[in-house]
């Protein structure tokens, strides 16, 4: 057995490196399977952060602690479709167990996270690490752009890769202006795939056209939205894709070096990702990309706040202006795109703008992934054409389980609020959704039949919300805590009318006021509760 | 070109680079802030102070977004003040004793309760958990830790870090479960804290206090302050010297000094006791048969000249030494050492600052 690195191997290895305080924790945490006070003094020292700082932060994540032995103890997915499959039991089962928010595996049976190993299973099964399920084949065979070629033997592998076709859209770019790779894909109308839909092709320009540098790409893989679980099957088993479109990404905006911020629940893909690198050395020359682990926060999925926690700092979202564009990664220029956007660059320049866009139905352009779990018969990813009706994509191709209705589905993974059974013949598209006072956004659909008690859904889905508020701003902060109270144990009034004034209150609050999408888009929950759901409101404030 | 926005109605100028809070401050409005302190950088975070602007989807902090030509903004509206006060009833919840606090704990610790009267606010709006975690056992005698009354605004963290540079507390936790540490949660005598009491200063609520101050709670005058000039030091922090009747009850810094712009260090917060100590020098003392008596300001000044001239005599010119306090400005240093070379012909003469 080797000896363990000394803390000065560990700080030397890294101190150097772009982005080092994550990787550092990291390898400390490793080596003694907690963060102790020695370990952080030294962290502190050799990065020249204060050691309140470094300590605060730590104690901002998840998955680190400055408790011994917490590393190795067992984390428990309790996502909603997991509760549905007994993670209650498995948590109670299991020595030492913790329990974690939703971990992006949904189509899968219980995650259960030990330090690197990604496990699944239910009550009473041998936990087991496999591979991410593939995506069903696409139903109806209607042409894909991410999901293509996904199910390629290989596909992970370079020379899989290079076979079906991998990184001669790169070789493509290379031979072209960055202004026209940036008109392909402006043309195309391919817009940000992580659920804030900013025009791709106008981010990259805003980065090229940006003053000072080096100019950076950040590939935000930090899949932390309950439900959803698209990036994780492109990272797994396409990731060879996502680094062609961040080398095009490089191409367009002038950047050369680049992250994957990839969420800490997903360990098996940190090993792909720098297998993916090491075998594609030859096609990404000139560019200089490598891996960051998070550490365990959902709001590191919001592009500043992912920025933070890449730099080292308390990882709160910044105030805008300015924008990451022209102030980001260390105050450079920067592009933060989401995996799918990414995965989506190559067959787009590939196959060109007019092949993209006319893969969305009517009016809208190119397509989007869906996660779709829950009460359905075949969970998994999806790629839909944009403006694709859900109820053909609920009951045709997922199928609902026989004598049952679905009663609700989350949008947005939870973010966008429920939408009712009479809400169900929208089509999957923004201008659609909204309309609906919902939203797409990461593409998460978790379905709910009617044996569910949406109450108790509302009030898991704000305690997701409460105990992923990063306390920066104070609607969000103290509001999720309030709206978790009101929908668990009553500690506000329990007059219906008097409730659904106070809760309709703090929404409006967190709605209008809170500084980033968490606390603006969190109440969509209880608004669509109060909505769709009233009577169950009632029934269950008379039975308190 | 000179550059204007509408506020409130009126075409007012500002300059390139202000937030829409500071040229709405300056033109009078009282826009409503609890972590606002305009030494730090905008944190955005109390939301409290969020404005209209045509065009924009939705309310802004003012704090936060810049002002820029043609902007109409509006500060003042329906909408807005219904949204304060429900952030106030927010804050209040979680912190219902906040409309109670003396002003002897800080010289922002107003700021809440005052909020909470403008908003009609008591706390018992949205009734819930509460989320500080005091630390009343932290066991210095200058700093209270009264977290009790924390509404995790940050401004304590930030004066820290941006004005102090010290870095001592930090924030830990998340959403409502955040508190205010040192590292590992260490009392602030054993983190990098200087005492210079700044958090205290700046905290909206009263949650750090001056413990000094809060002695004196229970004197019944009412607070009276007077404007000085720190003694220690040749800087010159403003202060204002709190007072109950004849008594000193605490040092507040001045936010307008020009020298200090509101902070302090140790010395100039906390450590004025000395002024109405018992054992305080207040008339020359000579020794007697071994026993220091009261003595003329004549008599005290004629035996030191005799002992200064009796040593120089006995063991020479060099033996005589001064140290020039720290405390003192130029012109008092330039006597001393003036004092010491015309008289004694003495070049040593050091300052205390060295040592």
């Amino acid at each position: 057995m080797p000896a363990s690195p000394t803390d000065e191997q560990l700080i030397t290895r890294w101190q150097d490196e772009p982005a080092p305080l994550l990787p550092l924790l990291h390898a400390f945490n490793e080596r003694d399977g907690h963060l102790s006070r020695e370990s952080l003094e030294a962290i502190s020292a050799g990065l020249r952060i204060p050691l309140a700082e470094v300590h605060g932060s730590v104690t901002f994540y998840h998955h680190i602690s400055d408790e011994p032995e917490s590393r190795d103890r067992p984390r428990v997915c309790m996502g909603p479709i997991c509760r549905l499959n007994g993670s209650e039991q498995l948590l109670h089962d299991l020595d030492g167990a913790e329990p974690m928010a939703c971990a992006g595996r949904c189509d899968d049976p219980i995650p259960v996270l030990q330090a690197d190993r990604g496990l699944v299973g239910r009550p009473g099964d041998e936990l087991q690490q496999v591979p991410s399920p593939l995506p069903p084949p696409n139903p109806a065979g209607i042409e894909e752009c991410c999901l293509a070629n996904v199910r390629e033997p290989d596909r992970a592998a370079c020379s899989g890769y290079v076979r079906t076709g991998g990184y001669a859209a790169l070789a493509k770019a290379r031979a072209m202006e960055p202004e026209e790779i940036l008109q392909v894909l402006e043309a195309s109308g391919l817009a940000g795939r992580g659920g804030a839909g900013f025009p791709t092709a106008t981010k990259w320009r805003a980065v090229r056209d940006a003053q000072g540098g080096p100019k950076t790409l950040v590939c935000n893989a930090d899949e932390g939205e309950p439900g959803c679980f698209k990036d994780r099957v492109l990272l797994d088993h396409d990731p060879h894709a996502i680094l062609e479109g961040m080398a095009i990404a490089g191409l367009a905006t002038g950047a050369t070096r680049g992250f994957i911020y990839l969420r800490y629940e997903y360990p098996q893909t940190q090993a792909i990702l720098e297998r993916a690198l090491e075998e594609a050395e030859e096609h990404l020359d000139g560019f200089e990309f490598c891996v960051r682990r998070g550490a365990g926060a959902y709001i590191c999925g919001e592009e500043t706040s992912l920025l933070n926690s890449l730099e080292g700092r308390h990882p709160f979202p910044r105030n805008r202006p300015p924008f990451p564009v022209t102030h980001g990664f260390e105050q450079t220029p920067t592009a933060v795109n989401n995996v799918e956007t990414l995965a989506s660059v190559a067959p787009i320049l590939h196959r060109g703008a007019e092949w993209y866009a006319g893969l969305g139905l009517g009016e809208h352009r190119g397509t989007k992934l869906i996660s779709l779990s829950g009460d359905v018969e075949r969970p998994g990813n999806y790629e839909i054409p944009m403006g694709f009706p859900l109820k053909t994509l609920l009951f045709d191709w997922a199928g609902v389980p026989e004598g049952r209705t679905v009663q609700a589905v989350t949008m947005a993974g939870l973010s966008g609020g429920f939408l009712g059974a009479e809400d169900l013949d929208v089509t999957l598209d923004e201008a659609c959704l909204r309309a609906k006072g919902s939203f797409l956004g990461a593409g998460g659909i978790m379905a709910f039949d009617d044996r569910r008690d949406m109450f108790e859904i509302a009030r898991q889905s704000m305690e997701f919300f409460a105990s992923e508020s990063c306390g920066k701003c104070f609607p969000c902060r103290i509001g999720t805590e309030r709206l978790v109270e009101r929908l668990g144990d009553p500690s506000g009034p329990l007059d219906p009318a008097a409730w659904t004034e106070e809760v309709r209150a703090i929404g409006q609050a967190m709605t209008q006021l809170s500084a980033c999408g968490l606390g603006r888009s969190a109440p969509l929950i209880t608004e669509s509760l109060l909505r769709l759901f009233p009577a169950e409101v009632s029934g269950k404030l008379g039975a308190e | 070109m000179s550059l204007d926005l509408t506020l409130d109605g009126q075409v007012v100028p500002f300059q390139e680079g202000e937030t829409l809070y500071e040229v709405a401050h300056r033109h009078g409005d009282k826009i409503p802030t609890l972590c606002y302190d305009k030494r730090l950088k905008p944190l955005g975070a109390c939301r409290l102070c969020v404005v209209e602007v045509e065009g924009a989807n939705g309310p802004l902090a003012s704090c936060t977004t810049p002002a820029r030509e043609g902007m109409v903004v509006r500060t003042v509206t329906e909408d807005l003040e219904q949204h304060r006060k429900t952030l106030v009833d927010l804050v209040l919840s979680e912190n219902p004793k906040g409309a109670e606090i003396t002003p002897l704990r800080g010289l922002a610790s107003q700021e809440l309760a005052q909020l909470s009267v403008r908003y009609g606010s008591d706390g018992t709006r949205f009734a819930g958990a509460t989320s500080g975690h005091p630390r009343l056992d932290d066991p210095n005698p200058m700093i209270l830790r009264d977290y009790e009354h924390c509404i995790s605004c940050y401004r304590c963290v930030r004066v820290c870090a941006e004005q102090e540079g010290d870095y001592a507390i930090s924030i830990t936790g998340r959403g409502f479960g955040t508190r205010i540490s040192a590292e590992f949660d260490v009392d602030l005598q054993d983190s990098d804290c200087t005492f210079c009491g700044q958090c205290v200063q700046t905290c909206p609520t009263g949650a750090l206090g001056d413990q000094l101050a809060l002695q004196y709670t229970d004197l019944p005058e009412p607070i009276n302050a007077t404007r000085s000039i720190c003694p220690y030091c040749g800087v010159g922090c403003s202060v204002d010297l709190l007072t109950k009747g004849e008594t000193l009850v605490g040092v507040q810094p001045a936010m307008d000094g020009p020298a200090n712009e509101g902070a302090l260090c140790i010395k100039g917060q906390f450590a004025w006791e000395w002024v109405q100590h018992p054992d305080r020098l207040k008339e020359p003392l000579v020794r007697k048969d071994g026993e220091l008596v009261p003595a003329s300001w004549e008599e005290a000044l004629d035996r030191a000249a005799a002992g200064f001239a009796q040593t120089a005599a006995r063991h020479g010119r060099q033996s005589i030494y001064a140290v020039a306090s720290g405390r003192a400005p130029h012109e008092s240093a330039y006597s001393v050492q003036k004092f010491i070379r015309v008289n004694f012909g003495s070049n040593q003469i050091d300052n205390c600052s060295r040592a």
